[in-house]
């Protein structure tokens, strides 16, 4: 390929995907903020006057309940994919190369099925295995508990902990860890002094990963916790369709953009922290 | 090899083009709620080409319908009767001509000049049912009459609820004697209570498919729709569908052609041939639910048109309640749907 064959085919995908991401996420995210400032008409959607009532009702009581009890699934969900994910990421990195990548491919492997089709499944399984206790003990119930939204969860969103975890697992310099021990470094030393800072990054990213998405998954809580509960993703669509309250719903969407954005903002800063400083000992 | 691909492919492309019909109709409609062979057979007799799109929520085919007004993208869509009564105040709907249908006699009177439109000036019944209770006789002996024995304490954890806010509030609100078209925010707070109080027998709230708890056996009793019941009494037996004595709510989806539909001549040929009879008849058969056509229902086999789950008695039909439009009121019902979810 000539260079300016090249230098074209570059230009007509960035721009291709410049554009793509203008129209299908820069406009409509506008189009959102815009309508969060605007008032509920009887007929209409929306009325053009301004207003911040929007953002006011967010200090409802029922939006922090459903807030929080969004937030509270996403903690728990968060610690725990890194409970299980860390030390699983960490022994994926003691293996060859070869075993490694077999087993990277299995965590993967899950995601070519529908995570909707994964859910259902589950549901099966816990109902089988809810039977089955049933002849012990009588009354104990486990689909349709906020036990069952969270193993639902959790098995949806670790790889997403897995995953980054294990990529600045494999960049971890083996050698830090041998200079520690040399140095006569017990192994918690090793891990609190050497790699744990150097995987900061990863536990940011993943946990990111995992706890933002967490807010929006409403099919987990209707599917296995009976939709007795809702997150802020179930209460955003049903003010949009079945209240048509679009403003509304609007602020309750920019508001949780708002706290993903803080959430970046936070993750840059600790990159630039944690992650510049091993670069530069690196090389 | 791929020049012949390529080559195939065009062509195929050019006679889609090609076969672009003159005479078409846009049908919106619910997912699974016409059979394809009587569309098939429309566009054989008249030759006009449907173009079939569906939804799965009122609120949603409500939302496109509104947004895409001035477009006509849409001849004739199927809401159910709380969004025609919306949809005709917001004036989207065509006025029918009443003479243009001549299959108009088959309908059923218990059906027409509802309140949700009155003369049904803007809508045709399509198909209805009701929203009463299902419950496995293998597991719970009581005799079960009413709404409120879903509230009996016995059943904890066992009852399954509609996940609707409507169809659980219009459930509660006839229980406790109030309409359920109700705008008064004290009534809709009682109802809250009242529900508040049956939170700790439901296992599962449930409208995308409320047979299936009831066949896992997952919930023992709750609130189902009649053509769900027949369904879930095909795999179980045990399951049977009650008519509360408070009172049943009616639901009825209902054809109506869009204000602004291009195709207004093929809309009218349409909903008449759904009107025929025997069309009807296929339509009930195969969809599940019952149809307002009353000839249709005298071709019906024996078995479904003396099953009560699906065809109740005339006074039961006498004296449900259909759902209107309650227009913003429905944001105060959200408000405490939304309450009784988030707090435990």
């Amino acid at each position: 390929m000539t260079p300016s064959k090249a230098n074209w085919l570059k230009k007509a995908s960035i721009t291709t995907i410049s554009l793509w991401l203008a129209i299908f996420v820069f406009i409509p995210t506008l189009l959102v903020i815009a309508t969060s400032f605007l008032r509920v008409g009887e007929n209409n959607f929306v009325i053009f006057s301004f207003t911040l009532d929007n953002y006011q009702k967010i200090l409802d009581p029922v939006f922090f309940h459903v807030f929080f009890a969004s937030c509270y699934l996403a903690l728990i969900t968060t610690f725990v994919c890194l409970l299980i994910g860390y030390p699983f990421a960490y022994l994926l990195t003691q293996f060859s190369p070869n075993i490694r990548r077999i087993l990277l491919l299995l965590v993967i492997i899950p995601f070519w099925t529908s995570s909707l089709i994964r859910i259902y499944a589950i549901k099966i399984l816990l109902l089988q295995i809810e039977r089955s206790l049933r002849f012990f003990y009588p009354d104990v119930s486990i689909l349709y508990t906020e036990m069952a939204v969270l193993i639902g969860l959790i098995y949806t969103m670790l790889p997403f902990m897995i995953l980054p975890l294990f990529s600045t697992m494999e960049k971890l310099d083996r050698r830090l860890i041998e200079a520690a021990q040399d140095l006569g470094a017990t192994p918690r030393q090793t891990f609190m002094r050497i790699i744990l800072p150097l995987t900061i990054p990863g536990i940011i990213a993943g946990s990111m990963l995992v706890f933002l998405p967490v807010l929006g998954l409403f099919y987990v809580t209707d599917l296995l916790g009976g939709a007795k509960n809702i997150v802020i993703g179930n209460l955003i669509k049903n003010q949009f369709l079945v209240a048509r309250n679009w403003p509304f719903a609007s602020a309750a969407s920019v508001f949780v953009i708002i706290l993903m954005a803080m959430l970046i903002f936070v993750y840059i800063k600790s990159i630039n922290r944690f992650g510049g400083s091993r670069h530069e000992k690196v090389q | 090899m791929y020049k012949w691909i390529i080559t195939l492919l065009t062509l195929l492309f050019l006679i889609g083009c090609d076969s672009k019909p003159k005479e078409v109709l846009n049908v919106y409609n619910w997912s699974e709620y016409m059979p394809e062979d009587v569309i098939e057979q429309f566009e054989k007799e008249t030759g006009i080409k449907v173009y079939y799109s569906t939804y799965d929520s009122n609120e949603a085919m409500y939302a496109k319908v509104k947004l895409l007004e001035s477009g006509g993208y849409y001849d004739i869509v199927v809401p159910s009767a709380y969004f025609i009564d919306r949809l005709r105040k917001e004036q989207l709907l065509h006025k029918l001509d009443h003479n243009k249908l001549k299959n108009w006699k088959n309908l059923d009177p218990l059906f027409l000049n509802k309140e949700h439109d009155p003369n049904n000036s803007y809508s045709i019944p399509y198909l209805w049912g009701t929203s009463g209770i299902a419950v496995n006789t293998q597991r719970i002996k009581d005799p079960i009459t009413k709404w409120q024995d879903l509230w009996n304490p016995k059943f904890k954890n066992k009852v399954l609820l509609l996940n609707d806010v409507r169809d659980t509030f219009a459930m509660t609100l006839t229980l406790l004697g109030y309409s359920i078209n109700t705008k008064d925010e004290q009534h809709i707070k009682e109802a809250y209570e009242k529900l508040k109080e049956l939170k700790n027998n439901v296992r599962v709230f449930n409208s995308e498919s409320p047979k299936q708890p009831f066949i896992n056996q997952e919930v023992e009793i709750g609130m189902i729709y009649n053509g769900e019941a027949v369904m879930a009494q095909r795999e179980n037996n045990n399951i049977k569908y009650i008519y509360p004595q408070e009172g049943v709510i009616l639901w009825v989806d209902n054809l109506a052609i869009l204000k602004n539909a291009k195709n207004l001549q093929n809309a009218y040929k349409f909903v008449d041939f759904l009107l025929r009879p025997e069309i009807a008849k296929r339509i009930c058969e195969e969809i599940g639910y019952a149809s307002p056509n009353k000839e249709a229902k005298q071709l019906l086999e024996e078995k479904i048109r003396n099953n009560t789950a699906i065809y109740p008695s005339k006074e039961i039909i006498e004296k449900a309640t259909i759902p209107t439009d309650i227009g913003d009121t429905i944001r105060i019902y959200q408000k405490y749907w939304e309450k009784l979810k988030s707090e435990n």
